[in-house]
């Protein structure tokens, strides 16, 4: 056990000789451990929103400014992305090959996402439209990307309504 | 309780000459041992400060299914309370009750409705509105998918949710460092 001992004590003065009571502190110490341990999380789990956008649905608010109007929309088909405007812009990012089979170019999809907020620098949303067949895992990657670029208001819609 | 100087306790109470020798040590070497404490102190203060490090106050609000590996992203939110869909290979759950099966969802080209699953967010948005009547309704459900599910089938749970009222989705997915 600690204590702590000053040599004093002797010619009929209290002694001053101290025990440190170190039990009750690792009883507190132990507790602390199992609380802890019980409600440790160790898995990092979040999540991605996204609300769902129905194509040609009429606003029910007031006329939005015009460049507001056009609606930026990010397809995922199968073989690639698709960058388009419901001005009539379109950009195509074919998938690459690597190793004998073809994957999303997440890359060329960063850039272009860059340069388009540049030019949309006032917009923060955009329209995901997965098709059929495309694995969920590479939704939510071009989601990732989407918002690393500055599009945080994501809606999801069918993309086989824009094809 | 009387505050004493330390001194070698153990055995002490044995009225025996040989072993109140041996415990003081006459002659040889002591059996009495000091326990060390202040090591065992100080890997117990470690271990809390790591373990406050890792502790989260919101807690778990979904599990992770052996079933289901999620994808990783790292621009995300924290998670919400809200009705848990789960999709695996095999079944489509609502908060661990199946309503659907993932390959018969994923054969039909055509958006079909998920009626159990219509029917159980609906039944749940009517208990949310009863505990809460003065507030809006946010209509959040977390959708939580095995990486490699075709979207076809996120794409008719999305929609089954958006019939019961749930327009806004979220993704359950494993954090990544920033």
């Amino acid at each position: 056990m600690a204590a702590i001992e000053t040599g004093g004590g002797g010619s009929g003065k209290k002694a001053v000789n101290q025990e440190i009571p170190l039990i009750p502190f690792i009883d507190l110490l132990l507790c602390c451990v199992m609380f802890l341990l019980a409600t440790a999380v160790w898995n990092q789990l979040a999540a991605m929103n996204a609300n769902q956008q129905v194509p040609g649905q009429a606003s029910t608010e007031d006329a939005p400014p015009e460049d507001e109007k056009v609606k930026l929309i990010l397809q995922i088909r199968n073989s690639g992305y698709v960058l388009g405007s419901s001005a009539g812009e379109s950009i195509d990012i074919e998938k690459r090959a690597v190793a004998d089979q073809k994957e999303f170019d997440t890359d060329e999809l960063q850039a272009k996402l860059g340069q388009w907020k540049q030019a949309w620098d006032k917009r923060d949303d955009l329209i995901v439209a997965p098709e059929d067949g495309v694995r969920y895992e590479d939704v939510i990657r071009a989601m990732d990307i989407a918002s690393a670029a500055g599009f945080i208001n994501l809606s999801m819609a069918d993309g086989a309504a824009f094809l | 309780m009387a505050i004493k100087r330390p001194e070698p306790e153990l055995l002490h109470h044995i009225p025996l000459k040989f072993v109140r020798d041996r415990v003081s040590g006459h002659g040889r070497k002591a059996v009495d041992h000091q326990i060390p404490l202040i090591p065992f102190i100080d890997f117990l203060i470690v271990l809390v400060i790591f373990l406050l490090m890792s502790f989260s106050a919101s807690g778990e609000l979904i599990a992770q299914q052996p079933t289901i590996t999620m994808p990783d992203a790292k621009n995300t939110e924290q998670i919400e309370i809200s009705p848990v869909v789960a999709i695996d290979e095999r079944v489509i759950t609502l908060d661990g009750t199946r309503v659907a099966d993932t390959q018969t969802q994923g054969q039909s080209a055509q958006v079909d409705r998920i009626e159990p699953l219509i029917q159980g967010l609906e039944s749940e948005k009517r208990k949310w509105e009863t505990i809460h009547p003065s507030e809006p309704f946010a209509g959040q459900v977390i959708v939580q998918a095995d990486r490699n599910i075709d979207f076809r089938v996120v794409k008719k749970v999305m929609f089954s949710a958006a019939a019961a009222g749930y327009g806004n989705v979220s993704f359950a997915v494993n954090q990544r460092e920033q």
